[in-house]
């Protein structure tokens, strides 16, 4: 197959943008431009395409092809569960999915659990959610929402919320306290499987990736 | 009520019957020049009589009969073919060369671009072994994708008995359990290397099939990536699938076909059918396989007999998209033209003479009217 195109490689918009650049930069490529895309959300460089997408959409464009590989948070990775090759651990971008609870309301999940036989539980990412809590034994109503999760329990809405978090100032702040933990994440590097498997560029790529983390 | 069609399935209207009857035709033809029989395989199967053969690789539409028996709608081909060989035909008719083309239903997730319904293109070769046999699939595979109009495909070979016959001896070494090892077989078949990376972790795993594992996906290339591999697991006694697998790919170097067909050794399968060969094959712009096949010795003793088998199947409509990536549809669109005969009607019969005569001589024909003509001015 012939790899004269220049390889198409999406990129996550917002907390993992910056180190994200800064490492291809350092692999090697050409990331000129993209420091300061300002509204462009696509940016092609001397070897390469690079389209700037919202984290959770990253492997979607990948498992369809739209782009050849892809930097993306594991924890988008875990929620789609889509087809798609992980190659590396880029380990910057750690974060936590964790469950918590209002803290002057502890243990009230737990008994409203017991008498109800369903846990209640807001978050952005019902995939996870539910499959952590399948795992765990516990039946689960899970309420999606779209953001500002930690007012779900304030609200009645729900007892628990599972939600990510770096540092657990925002949960702190919102006087949520964290009860368990579900999965940690960090930054990787991917492929779809057609691509990584015809094209060597992204695995030299990878090899490059690896040798830098 | 707004007369939609089931999500995931669609109407196939006459510009693209045409374009899709004629993919069916070409390949068929090439399939059946290489000596392989017509099979058609029922719709509807008993889920249970399938499972014997093995896991069932996606999930089925599933419905009960009147008789209470609960059937899926064929998510595949590859397991019926091994029930009907070893149900219907005997022994003495080995080797079986068998060809098909059969539409395939599969529950997918809404909102993932996925239709439920597809056609398959495949082949199956039950009784035939040995590395001859994998090239003649390899081979047919080629030539078929060739015959459908695809010019730039790759066709990636791996075979499975390396990671098996490896992940045995992490169990027997006693380090690891059966759950990790098939923990290891999906993330192989996922293609989650940090997951194979976080799995070598394991306490008491020896290094050295630890150090293995984590390079066995990356290994990629020409014949030389089989002998790389050799050299890896040949030390810790593991010879299984890469005699034949280098045996296989001397014949596809001496047909001069490396540039389209190599070796990668992160294709392996986790169901639990293949036991060799396992390939996958993939055109630019589609991001997953089109086709994928290989060997499965074992499926037909799930259904009571014994014969090694290896065959492939690949998608009518990835093929088709592949196409409109390669912009070499046109071409393929362009039909017999077609003579309109107009039915005057003093005398209609005549028309219809005319029009038999016509097609006798090969020419398509349809019909005309001169008063509806007039009508719709």
């Amino acid at each position: 197959m012939t790899n004269t195109a220049p390889l198409k490689i999406a990129l996550p918009k917002g907390a993992l943008y910056k180190d994200s650049v800064e490492l291809l930069a350092k692999a090697g490529l050409d990331t000129s431009g993209l420091a300061d895309p300002g509204r462009l959300l696509a940016i092609t460089t001397t070897d390469c395409c690079f389209y700037i997408v919202r984290p959770t959409d990253v492997p979607v464009f990948t498992s369809l092809g739209g782009v050849d590989c892809a930097i993306c948070g594991h924890d988008s990775l875990a929620e789609l569960g889509l087809d798609l090759i992980e190659m590396v651990d880029l380990k910057f971008g750690g974060c936590r999915f964790v469950v918590a609870e209002p803290a002057d309301a502890s243990n009230k999940a737990e008994s409203r659990y017991l008498r109800r036989g369903v846990m209640r539980v807001a978050t952005k990412y019902p995939s996870i959610t539910q499959a952590y809590y399948e795992k765990k034994g516990v039946q689960v109503e899970i309420v999606k929402l779209h953001g500002n999760i930690e007012l779900a329990p304030f609200c009645g809405l729900a007892d628990r919320v599972v939600d990510i978090t770096a540092t657990g100032t925002t949960l702190r702040e919102n006087n949520l306290i964290i009860v368990d933990e579900v999965l940690t994440s960090t930054a990787r590097f991917v492929g779809n499987t057609a691509s990584v498997r015809t094209d060597p560029r992204i695995r030299a790529l990878a090899e490059r990736l690896t040798k830098l983390v | 009520m707004i007369p939609i069609t089931p999500r995931g399935f669609k109407d196939v209207l006459p510009r693209e019957a045409r374009w899709r009857e004629s993919i069916v035709t070409k390949t068929r033809e090439t399939l059946a020049l290489w000596g392989y029989a017509p099979i058609e395989t029922p719709t509807l199967e008993v889920l249970e009589v399938l499972e014997l053969g093995g896991t069932l690789t996606s999930t089925p539409f599933k419905l009960f009969d009147a008789d209470n028996e609960l059937l899926v709608l064929r998510p595949d081909v590859t397991l019926q073919v091994a029930r009907m060989a070893a149900s219907r035909l005997k022994k003495e008719d080995l080797p079986l060369r068998l060809r098909y083309a059969e539409r395939v239903y599969r529950e997918e997730e809404s909102q993932r671009a996925l239709s439920r319904q597809f056609t398959q293109i495949g082949v199956e070769a039950i009784g035939l072994e040995g590395a001859y046999a994998d090239a003649e699939i390899i081979l047919l595979l080629t030539d078929a994708l060739k015959a459908a109009g695809l010019r730039d495909f790759t066709i990636a070979l791996g075979t499975v008995g390396v990671l098996r016959e490896l992940l045995d001896l992490c169990v027997k070494s006693g380090a690891v359990n059966a759950e990790w090892s098939n923990d290891m077989l999906k993330a192989f078949h996922a293609g989650n290397y940090v997951k194979i990376e976080q799995l070598t972790q394991a306490q008491g795993l020896c290094s050295n099939y630890a150090d293995v594992l984590c390079k066995l996906p990356t290994i990629t290339g020409k014949a030389q990536a089989i002998a790389q591999v050799e050299s890896m697991v040949a030390p810790l006694g593991i010879v299984d699938g890469l005699e034949q697998l280098a045996s296989t790919y001397a014949i596809i170097e001496v047909l001069g076909l490396t540039s389209q067909v190599s070796i990668d050794f992160s294709v392996v399968s986790a169901y639990d059918y293949y036991t060799g060969l396992v390939f996958e094959a993939y055109a630019p712009g589609l991001g997953k396989a089109l086709g994928n096949g290989g060997r499965y010795d074992r499926m037909l003793e799930g259904f009571g007999a014994s014969a090694p088998a290896a065959g492939f199947a690949v998608s009518l409509e990835c093929i088709m998209q592949a196409l409109l990536n390669e912009e070499s549809v046109e071409q393929a669109l362009t039909t017999k033209p077609l003579l309109t005969v107009n039915i005057e009607d003093a005398n209609p019969a005549a028309a219809f003479v005319a029009a038999a005569r016509m097609r006798a001589d090969g020419q398509a024909v349809s019909f005309g009217s001169t008063s509806k003509k007039a009508e719709e001015k």
